[in-house]
C-alpha cells in the first residue's frame, strides 16, 4: 500500500469516525440554523407555506410594545444578575478556599442545587416564596413582624417577580463557584507570599494579584452567564404558569415571547427573526466582552 | 517511537465502523415505524387525545368497544401533552395522526389554513351534522371557509361544559344570606359579597379570612366578565376588537370594584394560600371563597376532595346557577354562559377519512357522549339530553348547566385565528385592573388597540395567500 492510500484509508476512517458528529451537526444545528434565517424573512404561520417577506418581521420588532418590553427585562435581568451572581460565587469560593472544615461537604452543598431539574427547582421555588405558607414569608413575618416589617408577595406583585427570579437563579451559581474555586487553588502561594513581603494587606493581594491570575476564569463565566441569561426560559415560563394572581407579563422574557410567537401564536417567521436578532445580541456583546477584557484580562505565559 | 496497532485492534475498529453504518442504513430502512395496518387486514387510526388518567379511561373503554363492534378499523389511543403544539408541528411536517383532539378555540386556525378537513361533505349519513348538538355548542362546530366563505363543520365536540355561579349554601346561612335565593344579578352579587367578606381586623388592608366571589379565582377566563353586562370581545363581520365597548368596561369597572372591597395586598396574600385545583386544598372546598365560576367538572373535584359525611359521601351543601347579568340583561328563561369544550377533528392528508368518520360517527353516539360527560362530570353537547343522563349527573347543578347548554344567549372563545394573543393580553390586563394599577377604561383601551393588530396581523396573512375577509369566494 502506498503511503498515499493509507493517507486516505486514515483520512476516511477519521471522517467516519467525526461522522455521527458532523451529521448531528448538519442536521440538528446548522441545517435548522439557515432555514430559520430564510423563515426570518417569511411570513410562516406553520400551517401554511412561508410567503417571503423581506425584512417585514425586522421592521416589526421596532414597533413591537412587547418586543421592547420583554427585551428591557431580560436586559435587566442580566445587568443585575450577572454582576450578583460573580461577586457571590467568588465570594462563595474564596471561603471554601481557606482552610474549612468539612470543605468537602460545604463544596457539594453549593454545587448541589445545579443538579436540580430546572422544574423541581422552580417548584421548590414557587412554595418557598408563596405569600402566605412559604417558608421565607413566615420567617421575615415571625422575626419581623413585631416591628411592622412584613415580607413581600413575591410572586404575585409584579415589583416583586424580577428580584424573585433573580435570587432563584442565584440559588444555582454552584458550578462557577467550582470553576472560581479550581482557579483560585491554582494561583501560586509564591506569589501570594511575595505580595505579602512586599507590604500588601489581604484586600490589597486579593484584588492585586488573585483577581488578575484569576480574570481569563472571570471572563469565560461572565460570558456564559451573559448567554444564559439573555437565553432564561424554564423558572419563569414555570412560575409565571403556577403562581395564582401574579402578573404574567411580570415575569415574561425575551425567550418565552419567542417560544410563543412560533408555537402558540402561529407566527414562526417573527419567532425565526427573533431567535437571529437574539443570536447577533449575544455575539455582539460576547465581542464587547472579549474587546474589553484585552485590558482586563491577565494571561499568564 | 509509535506503537503500532495489533491486527486486532485494527479489525474491531473496522468491524465497529461497519455495524455503526450498517445499524444506521437497517434503522433508516427498516426501523419502527407507525403500522397503518394491522396483521388481520385492519385499517388502523391513530388517535391523539389530551386526557390522562380517569378521563383517559373512560376515552379508552369507548375506543376499545368500537375495535370490539366491527372488523374493518383499529384505534390506537395516544395520551399527548402539550397537544395543540405537538399537533400542529405534526401537521406542518405532513405526518399528522388520524384524529386528533383540540381545544374550540383551535378551530379558526386550523380551518382557515386547510389544516382540517370539512366534515360536512364526509358526514354522507347525517351522524354528526350539527342540528344534533344544543344550540350553544353548535356555532363551536363551524366556521367559515375562508376561500368559499361558506360556513362549513370541521370539529364534533367530544366533551363539552358550560361556565355558571356555585356558592357555597351554608356559609350564605351564616353570612345571613338566603341559600334559596341565591343572587341573580350582578347589583345583588355585589351586595352579597359585601356580607360575604370576613376578615380578621377592620379596614381594607387587615388580611382576609374569607372572600366572596374573586373575578382572579381561578383566573382561566380573564375575559367574560363584559357579558355580564351585554358585550362581547369581538365583531367577526368587521373583525373588530371590542375589548373597550361600554359594555366590557362595565364589566371590568365591576372587577375593580370587587378589588376595592377586598382591598388588593389582602386579597394577593390571601389567594397566595389557595391550594391546587385538584386538590382538598381547593378554596371553594375549604370554605375561603363563596362563589366562584366554574364548569360542571368541578364536582369531580368537590367529591374527591371535598368534606364527607359519616357515610362518606359528599357533603359540601352547594348550588349552582347561571352566572348573574346586570339587572337590564337578565332572563332567567335565557340564561348566558360560556361554553367550553373539547373537539375532535380529522387532519388533512389523513390516508382514510371515511374511516376516521366511522368512528367520529361512533363516538358522537348519545349512549357514548354521555357516558364520556358522565365520567369527565360534564353536561352534555347534545339537544337531546336522556333522563337517566340527568339523573345519574355526579354535579347536583346539571340541570342548570343542562339549560344553559340549550339557551340561545351562549358565547364562545372569540372566533379568530390572533385569540391565543388577545387572550394573553386580558390575563396579564385582570391582574393589573384587579391590582388597580389603572382605571378599566384605560387598560381596556390599551388591550383594544393591541388586539386590533393581532387581528390585522392575522389578516395580513390571510390576504398574502389571496383569501381576506374581502376577497372574492372562490
Amino acid at each position: 500500500m502506498s503511503a498515499r492510500d493509507a493517507q486516505l484509508k486514515r483520512d476516511v476512517a477519521g471522517w467516519l469516525w467525526v461522522s455521527p458528529w458532523v451529521f448531528g451537526f448538519l442536521a440538528f444545528l446548522l441545517g435548522p440554523m439557515l432555514v430559520s434565517l430564510y423563515y426570518s424573512f417569511t411570513d410562516y404561520p406553520l400551517l401554511e407555506p412561508p410567503i417571503w417577506t423581506g425584512l417585514d418581521n425586522y421592521r416589526r420588532m421596532l414597533s413591537d410594545e412587547t418586543f421592547r418590553a420583554v427585551l428591557w427585562r431580560t436586559a435587566k435581568f442580566a445587568i443585575i444578575f450577572i454582576p450578583l451572581a460573580t461577586v457571590f460565587s467568588l465570594a462563595i469560593a474564596g471561603l471554601l478556599n481557606g482552610k474549612v472544615k468539612a470543605g468537602g461537604f460545604f463544596q457539594a452543598a453549593v454545587f448541589i442545587p445545579t443538579l436540580v431539574p430546572m422544574a423541581g427547582s422552580a417548584m421548590i421555588w414557587l412554595w418557598m416564596l408563596n405569600g402566605e405558607y412559604g417558608l421565607i414569608n413566615l420567617s421575615i413575618n415571625r422575626t419581623l413582624g413585631w416591628a411592622g416589617v412584613s415580607a413581600p408577595n413575591w410572586l404575585s406583585d409584579s415589583k416583586w417577580a424580577m428580584p424573585s427570579i433573580v435570587m432563584i437563579s442565584l440559588w444555582s451559581i454552584g458550578q462557577m463557584v467550582i470553576v472560581y474555586l479550581a482557579a483560585l487553588k491554582e494561583v501560586p502561594d509564591e506569589m501570594l507570599e511575595a505580595a505579602a513581603i512586599d507590604g500588601m494587606g489581604p484586600i490589597r493581594r486579593y484584588l492585586s494579584v488573585v483577581l488578575p491570575l484569576i480574570s481569563p476564569v472571570i471572563l469565560f463565566n461572565v460570558v456564559t452567564l451573559m448567554i444564559g441569561a439573555l437565553q432564561i426560559f424554564a423558572i419563569p415560563y414555570i412560575l409565571s404558569a403556577a403562581t395564582p394572581g401574579g402578573d404574567p407579563r411580570a415575569m415574561y422574557f425575551y425567550t418565552m415571547y419567542m417560544y410563543d410567537n412560533g408555537f402558540r401564536y402561529g407566527q414562526m417567521g417573527y419567532a425565526s427573526a427573533q431567535a437571529w436578532v437574539q443570536l447577533l445580541i449575544t455575539l455582539g456583546l460576547t465581542a464587547m466582552l472579549f474587546i474589553a477584557s484585552k485590558r482586563l484580562v491577565h494571561y499568564r505565559a | 517511537m509509535d506503537e503500532e496497532p495489533s491486527k486486532f485492534s485494527v479489525m474491531s475498529r473496522r468491524a465497529a465502523l461497519t455495524a455503526m453504518i450498517a445499524g444506521g442504513v437497517g434503522f433508516a430502512a427498516f426501523g419502527p415505524r407507525g403500522a397503518k395496518q394491522t396483521s388481520d387486514g385492519r385499517i388502523v387510526l391513530d388517535y391523539w387525545e389530551k386526557w390522562t388518567g380517569h378521563e383517559a379511561r373512560a376515552m379508552l373503554k369507548i375506543v376499545d368497544a368500537f375495535n370490539d363492534s366491527q372488523k374493518r378499523i383499529r384505534v390506537r389511543y395516544l395520551t399527548t401533552a402539550g397537544i395543540d403544539q405537538k399537533a400542529l408541528i405534526s401537521v406542518a411536517a405532513g405526518d399528522p395522526p388520524d384524529l386528533v383532539g383540540l381545544w374550540n378555540y383551535n378551530v379558526p386556525q386550523y380551518a382557515e389554513t386547510g389544516a382540517i378537513l370539512p366534515l360536512d361533505e364526509l358526514d354522507v349519513k347525517g351522524e354528526v351534522r350539527p342540528e344534533r348538538y344544543a344550540q350553544g355548542f353548535r356555532p363551536v362546530l363551524m366556521h367559515p371557509d375562508p376561500r368559499t366563505k361558506k360556513n362549513r363543520q370541521w370539529a364534533v365536540v367530544n366533551t363539552g361544559g358550560v361556565l355558571a355561579l356555585y356558592f357555597n349554601k351554608q356559609i350564605f346561612r351564616e353570612a345571613g344570606l338566603d341559600p334559596e335565593h341565591p343572587p341573580l344579578t350582578i347589583e345583588a352579587l355585589e351586595e352579597a359579597n359585601r356580607k360575604l367578606i370576613l376578615r380578621a381586623g377592620p379596614g381594607t388592608r387587615s388580611a382576609l379570612e374569607r372572600a366572596g366571589f374573586l373575578h382572579i379565582e381561578p383566573g382561566w377566563w380573564s375575559w367574560i366578565w363584559g357579558y355580564s353586562f351585554g358585550g362581547s370581545l369581538y365583531d367577526a363581520a368587521s373583525d373588530r376588537s371590542l375589548a373597550a365597548s361600554p359594555e366590557n368596561v362595565a364589566g371590568f369597572d365591576w372587577v375593580q370594584r370587587t378589588s376595592e372591597e377586598h382591598g388588593v395586598d389582602a386579597t394577593k396574600t390571601f389567594k397566595a394560600g389557595f391550594g391546587n385545583y385538584d386538590s382538598p386544598l381547593n378554596a371553594f372546598l375549604t370554605g375561603k371563597l363563596a362563589m366562584v365560576v366554574q364548569g360542571p367538572w368541578l364536582a369531580n373535584v368537590i367529591n374527591a376532595h371535598g368534606p364527607k359525611d359519616a357515610n362518606g359521601r359528599p357533603s359540601l351543601d352547594y348550588g349552582v346557577i347561571p352566572m348573574p347579568m346586570v339587572a337590564s340583561q337578565l332572563d332567567e328563561k335565557h340564561p348566558v354562559g360560556l361554553i367550553d369544550c373539547d373537539i375532535l377533528v380529522i387532519p388533512t392528508g389523513v390516508k382514510r377519512p371515511e374511516a376516521c368518520m366511522e368512528f367520529m360517527a361512533y363516538l358522537q353516539r348519545q349512549d357514548n357522549v354521555e357516558a364520556m360527560a358522565l365520567a369527565h362530570y360534564k353536561n352534555s353537547p347534545l339537544a337531546v339530553s336522556s333522563k337517566a343522563f340527568l339523573e345519574n349527573h355526579p354535579n347536583r347543578g346539571i340541570l342548570t348547566f343542562d339549560a344553559i347548554a340549550k339557551s340561545d344567549r351562549t358565547y364562545m372563545v372569540p372566533r379568530t385565528r390572533a385569540w391565543p394573543q388577545i387572550k394573553d393580553e386580558f390575563d396579564a390586563g385582570l391582574q393589573r385592573m384587579w391590582s388597580l394599577e389603572r382605571p378599566a377604561k384605560d387598560e381596556l383601551a390599551m388591550i383594544e388597540r393591541r388586539a386590533q393588530g393581532y387581528l390585522d396581523t392575522v389578516e395580513a396573512q390571510r390576504r398574502q395567500r389571496g383569501y381576506g375577509r374581502t376577497a372574492k369566494p372562490v
